[in-house]
């Protein structure tokens, strides 16, 4: 078989190049905006991606972490007692307010309260050990590096929550929030600076590991049929961190603005590459229609503008994931919040593949004027 | 249409009518005006032979070789060709016919840029169902046959016109057709190639038993067929078989009449 397709591509490479790069841009703005949106809401469920909890026990219906409203403390003895459950952690959510020493009015903040034994739970992946150790002492508090400004202070300083005096112990790196501040503290203190006389007894999240985190979806199912100790719901740490990112991407309308320029994207792309392969197919059409008068039928010339397409779009991905590639490298080494998963990478490229598709699908229809009978004269 | 018993021909027993129009009409509406292009033709050509229709640009040439080759449709008549009713095939299956039976030179060479001649003439081949090996080894057949074997790897911008439009023949003629058709395969190319053109469409019908037709405008071709059929505003004047070949320039020496 002769490899008109790929052959003229090559040949004619100046023709195809628009579309190339059209492909190309669509398959980077694809994978840079999924990358920063991912990045930037990926922090709304860091609380739970840093932790290495299996399972979350919370109110309700809480559509995200950061919406955690307090339960009953029983409901620890409820997951202690399923015998898959090997440990339980509390974590406290407080919302709070925040006075720096030098005068930055208030800022609020959130405070987590967290156990800081070397082997607790929450945020195991995100603080290192030597710095959790120090929340033991009474009042310290720990936030990230980036918001030091914001709160206007530096590590050893002191400030004020909720009125109770703290001091900053240390700073992590990575754990900023979305809507405001992250502070860490002991769950000792964190209980101190929660002035709401409703939430004694109370903790916001119970965290649980599990013996075989494969089975933790089971697991969740069966602690969240009971309803003694009030009312609580159990979800997985994977189940969970997306409801808080979806929450945020669609509660904040950026996911509705993803889709918008996603749309955009695709169609400016699938327009200047279907022009592209068009221009390309009425460039050749007197041959088309001589091998169609030779009787190569229509559905093999069709073949051919589709092959076109094909590898149109595959120069197009290899650009973009290449380009995507070094751009991510370098927006992580400035801190840019950037992450991409497999997935979405994978979605990202086969959107850029399917306006290859749809573009090949349009410049096909202009091989109707490939009229054999237009040859003779 | 009419089912009238086909009209016997005064053909010695050993030609073989391979191609038939029968009581073929056309007309062409433009606007409110209809004008006939073919009043009622009615013609046979055998194998073996070079048939070709000469006459003014505008009389209706081009027309009658597309009914005849199955590339249009008559609006009166039909065209039998190699036994086969045209218009009783669907477009698939007239697809079908041309590529298994028939061979297309136009008067433009239609090759395509990327490829050399090799592949021009290796790309219909492979859609016949030849194997590689089977497709490259009629390929260079065809192409040695119009005198190219040493040139099938360059490309058409490499080529001159008249090896271009020999590359188009053997395009054509790799798929052993039955039936070949010329369109104008000369109107391109200077008087030397033009005349080498012609010959090897006479040789081709001779030594493959190939039903050639060929359509000019140009009387410069008439010593070269085996048969003139002399064309005007859509009927044939006249029918004969030129006696003897010219030889040299071999151009005949009538000037063309614009
Ligand atoms: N598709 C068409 N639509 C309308 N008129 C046509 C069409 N094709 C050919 N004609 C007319 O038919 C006549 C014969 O055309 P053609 O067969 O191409 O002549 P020739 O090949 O002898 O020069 C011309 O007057 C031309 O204008
Ligand atoms: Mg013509």
């Amino acid at each position: 078989m002769v490899a008109l397709a790929r052959k003229t591509l090559v040949y004619e490479w100046r023709r195809f190049l628009p579309a190339v790069l059209a492909v190309g841009f669509a398959g980077l703005l694809q994978l840079l905006q999924a990358a920063l949106v991912l990045g930037i809401f990926g922090s709304a469920s860091v609380y739970i991606t840093g932790s290495s909890a299996d399972l979350w026990t919370g109110y309700p219906g809480t559509q995200s972490v950061n919406l955690g409203r307090p339960i009953s403390s029983g409901v620890e003895m409820r997951l202690r007692m399923d015998p898959e459950v090997t440990r339980v952690e509390p974590f406290q959510w407080v919302d709070a307010d925040w006075r720096g020493p030098s005068d930055t009015g208030g800022v609020s903040v959130f405070v987590s309260g967290i156990d800081p034994q070397p082997d607790g739970m929450m945020f195991s992946l995100a603080l290192p050990a030597a710095l959790r150790a120090r929340l033991n002492e009474p009042d310290a508090v720990i936030v990230d590096v980036a918001d030091l400004n914001s709160l206007g202070v530096a590590v050893g300083d002191t400030a004020a929550i909720n009125g109770h005096r703290v001091r900053v112990v240390g700073v992590s790196r990575g754990l900023r929030a979305l809507g405001g501040v992250n502070v860490v503290a002991s769950l000792a203190t964190a209980r101190r600076l929660d002035t709401d006389p409703a939430n004694v007894d109370r903790t916001t999240y119970f965290v649980a590991k599990v013996r075989n985190p494969d089975l933790a979806g089971a697991i969740a199912e069966r602690l969240r049929g009971a309803s003694d100790f009030g009312s609580y719901d159990v979800w997985t740490a994977k189940d969970f961190a997306r409801r808080s990112k979806m929450y945020w991407m669609f509660d904040t309308g950026a996911g509705a603005g993803v889709l918008f320029l996603a749309g955009i994207v695709f169609l400016v792309g699938a327009v200047i590459t279907s022009q592209t392969l068009v221009a390309a197919v009425i460039g050749s059409i007197r041959e088309y229609a001589t091998l169609n008068a030779l009787g190569v039928g229509v559905g093999a010339l069709r073949k051919v503008v589709m092959e076109q397409a094909f590898w149109v779009g595959a120069l197009g991905l290899i650009c973009s994931a290449v380009i995507g590639g070094l751009l991510l490298i370098l927006g992580h080494s400035y801190s840019v919040p950037v992450a991409l998963s497999p997935a979405t990478t994978i979605a990202c490229l086969s959107l850029v593949m399917a306006l290859a598709v749809v573009s090949g699908l349009a410049a096909m229809r202009s091989l109707r004027r490939a009229d054999p009978a237009s040859l003779l004269r | 249409m009419s089912s009238q018993p086909l009209p016997m021909t005064a053909l010695d027993a050993t030609t073989q009518v391979s191609l038939q129009a029968i009581s073929v009409s056309k007309s062409f509406v433009s606007g409110h005006v209809q004008s006939t292009v073919l009043h009622d033709l009615t013609l046979n050509m055998c194998a073996s032979e070079l048939t070709l229709i000469s006459g003014p640009s505008g009389c209706g040439k081009s027309t009658l070789l597309a009914i005849l080759s199955g590339l249009q449709g008559a609006d009166q008549g039909k065209v039998i060709a190699l036994g086969q009713d045209l218009s009783l095939l669907n477009l698939r299956a007239l697809e079908r016919f041309r590529l298994l039976h028939t061979g297309f030179v136009f008067q433009g060479f239609n090759l395509f840029p990327a490829l050399n001649a090799l592949e021009q003439v290796e790309l219909p081949l492979s859609y016949l169902g030849l194997s590689k090996t089977e497709a490259r080894r009629r390929a260079t057949e065809s192409l040695e046959e119009v005198g190219l074997g040493p040139r099938m790897r360059l490309r058409p911008s490499e080529l001159s016109g008249g090896e271009k439009q020999r590359v188009a023949i053997a395009r054509a003629l790799a798929k052993r057709p039955e039936l070949l058709f010329a369109d104008e395969p000369t109107s391109a190319l200077d008087a030397a190639n033009g005349q080498i053109i012609i010959d090897i469409l006479h040789r081709i019908a001779r030594t493959h038993g190939t039903t050639v037709l060929c359509v000019s405008h140009d009387p410069r071709l008439v010593g070269h067929a085996d048969r003139v059929l002399s064309m005007e505003d859509g009927r044939i004047l006249s029918d004969h078989r030129p006696t003897s070949l010219p030889t040299g320039s071999g151009y005949g020496t009538e000037e063309p009449s614009a």
